[in-house]
């Protein structure tokens, strides 16, 4: 990959067409996460469980609706070859994709996230919480990463849809699973932040893990032998 | 010479479909009408030029430049329809406008607006309302409007109405105007590619079967109706494409005609009574028929 | 709507008639036989008149190389092609296409077993009616 070779201009004009054609629902998924963390840090059990389940499900939401309009939709409309036959390279292309989905999908992730952070720690929920979302919140970037890589690289809708739901439903597991760990769960109903040997090592491997699985999608991508 | 387009060597393998060898090019300048049914590797054949697909194996050069290595910079001169590509169906005409001439330095927007009154679309409506035809067009306008080196285009006239289909060839034709510009367009109807292309080329189960200029093919064939009983193994020579008898009537459909086959006819025993020149379409189907070497 | 015939263009169907060429070649003599182009006038380039008459450049580069042939146009190196000072030619073109259409005649009533005798009865009876 000659990186020294990608248009910049080029890529710019595809994620500003990209951003265009799904900004209004973006927006509408940052709206939906607000209410979430609303409900969320309203610190009662009830509203706490809606909220989380409602965050997650517009985290997810927005994920999916980010992979599949600009990769996925583009495919079964056919206007990738419309976009192909731009003066672009596959490699343009990827990191024009990649880019916009980083904006697309990490705009609502990353206000979310954020909101997250400060819903935590500014109401009476229990500061502790502040590991366990981190780590939720690095569970949903990586099966984003995962289905990301996945619509660039399959053309299978099936498999796609597969990947996409799959992927995120094992948030449940992986719930459950640090659930068990005594060092992440300890701490979760007192005031203290302890960033523990596992959740850091948790968090480590989630966030090497998306940046190989991205990497290694353009690399897939660029020895492609068709575009259309 | 310059080509337009040059392919050596050219093979793809699909589970069900093999392309090649192909040897083909165009000069600069020409326009060529790639003619070939259904699945006969058309469509194959102008992704492999867009870089929209890889050749297995073979050359491929577009303006010049080497596929797929130099496709940034061909795509900048090349315009690519075809029938299988949608626009953004939420946008409007006007919004893919935009993007085009933002990318094309080359795009002329008087061009443009002459195209949209001439194609009678509407700038301001979602392409996703469009017809079939208008769908055509907008894609062609988008194309001509930027005045590519090398248009590409992809079955432009299938399914249109005649006016439509009128519409699109008066657009094409002032392409003939400039002797830089080129075009490659494929259908499975002689008649849309007969009237503006130079040369012709058949294709059928992903080989080339002929390829010729048009002027060549219309000279070369005729259609031969005779008169006598002689049997068909007395004219069994190879620039007899196909023969068919009824009574005592045959006709003999010829590849390469002069007027010394008249003379061998007659000493055959058979009268010519008329010789007629051929359609395009005629001469296709026979050659396939023939399993080609026009 | 009526397209305005440019002088540099010609009216041409692809659908009938005789090959494309032969209609280009055809007009082009019509054109020159009737004063529309007048001797020494330049003709249009063969892609001005491809792109207008929507025909493919090589028919007309053929046509114009008939029309060169038959001496009713001249082609002058880096200039173009021009009619010819004399318009014999294109009179002798018309006339070898009257006599093309008169053989053709001929060998359809030979076919009939028409004699020539008939065939001026005919022509005399197409003159009373056709004035």
């Amino acid at each position: 990959m000659n990186v020294g070779a990608i248009d910049i201009p080029m890529v710019r004009l595809l994620v500003a067409k990209d951003w265009k054609l799904f900004e209004k629902q973006l927006a509408a998924y940052v709206l939906a996460g607000m209410v979430a963390l609303a409900f969320l840090g309203n610190a009662k059990p009830w509203s706490f469980y809606v909220g989380s389940l409602l965050l997650l499900i517009v985290l997810v939401a927005a994920a999916c609706f980010s992979i599949s309009t600009s990769l996925l939709v583009e495919r079964k409309e056919q206007t990738l070859g419309f976009v192909m036959s731009l003066p672009v390279s596959p490699l343009d292309f990827y990191v024009a994709k990649l880019a916009g989905n980083l904006i697309t999908f990490g705009v609502p992730f990353v206000v979310l996230s954020a909101g997250t952070v400060a819903v935590i720690l500014l109401t009476p929920l229990p500061d502790g919480l502040l590991v366990f979302a981190v780590l939720v919140f690095g569970h949903v970037l990586l099966a984003y990463s995962v289905s990301l890589g996945v619509a660039m690289a399959v053309e299978s809708e099936g498999w796609n849809t597969f990947v996409m739901i799959a992927s995120m439903v094992l948030v449940n597991p992986f719930l459950m699973g640090i659930g068990q760990i005594p060092a992440i769960t300890d701490h979760l109903q007192t005031d203290t932040i302890v960033l523990s040997a596992p959740a850091l090592a948790i968090l480590a491997a989630q966030a090497l893990l998306s940046t190989g699985i991205v990497v290694l999608t353009g690399w897939v991508h660029c020895r492609k032998k068709s575009f259309y | 010479m310059n080509f337009a387009f040059s392919v050596q060597g050219l093979t793809k393998r699909y589970p069900h479909f093999h392309l090649g060898d192909l040897d083909l090019r165009l000069p600069e300048g020409q326009i060529m009408g790639l003619v070939g049914v259904n699945g006969a590797g058309k469509t194959t054949l102008l992704r492999i030029l867009t870089g929209l697909a890889l050749p297995d194996r073979g050359q491929v050069e577009v303006l010049g430049l080497p596929m797929p290595g130099q496709q940034v910079a061909v795509k900048r001169d090349l315009g690519f329809a075809s029938e299988d590509m949608r626009l953004y169906r939420s946008r409007t005409l006007r919004w893919h406008m935009d993007l085009i001439a933002r990318i094309y330095p080359g795009w002329d927007e008087a061009y443009a607006s002459e195209l949209l009154r001439r194609f009678d679309l509407r700038a301001d409506q979602a392409v996703g309302g469009f017809s079939h035809g208008q769908r055509v067009k907008a894609l062609l306008l988008l194309n001509l409007s930027r005045r590519p080196r090398l248009l590409l285009l992809d079955e432009p006239t299938t399914g249109l109405d005649p006016v439509a289909r009128a519409e699109v060839l008066e657009a094409l034709a002032e392409v003939l105007r400039d002797e830089q510009r080129s075009v490659l367009f494929s259908s499975h109807n002689t008649h849309d590619i007969e009237q503006l292309a130079d040369t012709i080329t058949f294709l059928h189960q992903g080989r080339i079967v002929a390829s010729e200029e048009k002027e060549r093919f219309l000279d070369l064939w005729r259609r031969i109706v005779c008169q006598g009983d002689a049997a068909f193994e007395q004219v069994d020579w190879p620039e007899v494409a196909a023969a068919r008898r009824s009574g005592s009537l045959v006709e003999l459909k010829v590849r390469r005609f002069d007027d010394g086959i008249r003379e061998r006819l007659a000493a055959g025993g058979l009268a010519v009574q008329s010789v007629h020149p051929m359609s395009l379409e005629d001469i296709f189907v026979t050659t396939v028929r023939t399993g080609g070497a026009a | 709507m009526h397209s305005k015939p440019t002088s540099a263009q010609l009216l041409l169907s692809p659908n009938d008639g005789p090959p494309m060429y032969q209609q280009v070649v055809d007009q082009i003599t019509m054109k020159v036989a009737s004063g529309d182009w007048p001797p020494g006038a330049a003709l249009p380039s063969i892609r001005e008149l491809a792109s207008t008459s929507q025909v493919s450049v090589i028919t007309v580069k053929r046509a114009y190389q008939e029309l060169e042939r038959a001496g009713v146009i001249v082609t002058r190196q880096g200039l173009g092609s021009f009619v010819a000072e004399s318009t014999d030619a294109s009179r002798s073109l018309l006339q070898q296409e009257f006599e093309r259409s008169l053989q053709a005649m001929l060998q359809a009533a030979r076919r009939l077993d028409l004699s020539i005798p008939e065939i001026q009865q005919m022509l005399e009876r197409e003159r009373s009616t056709g004035d």
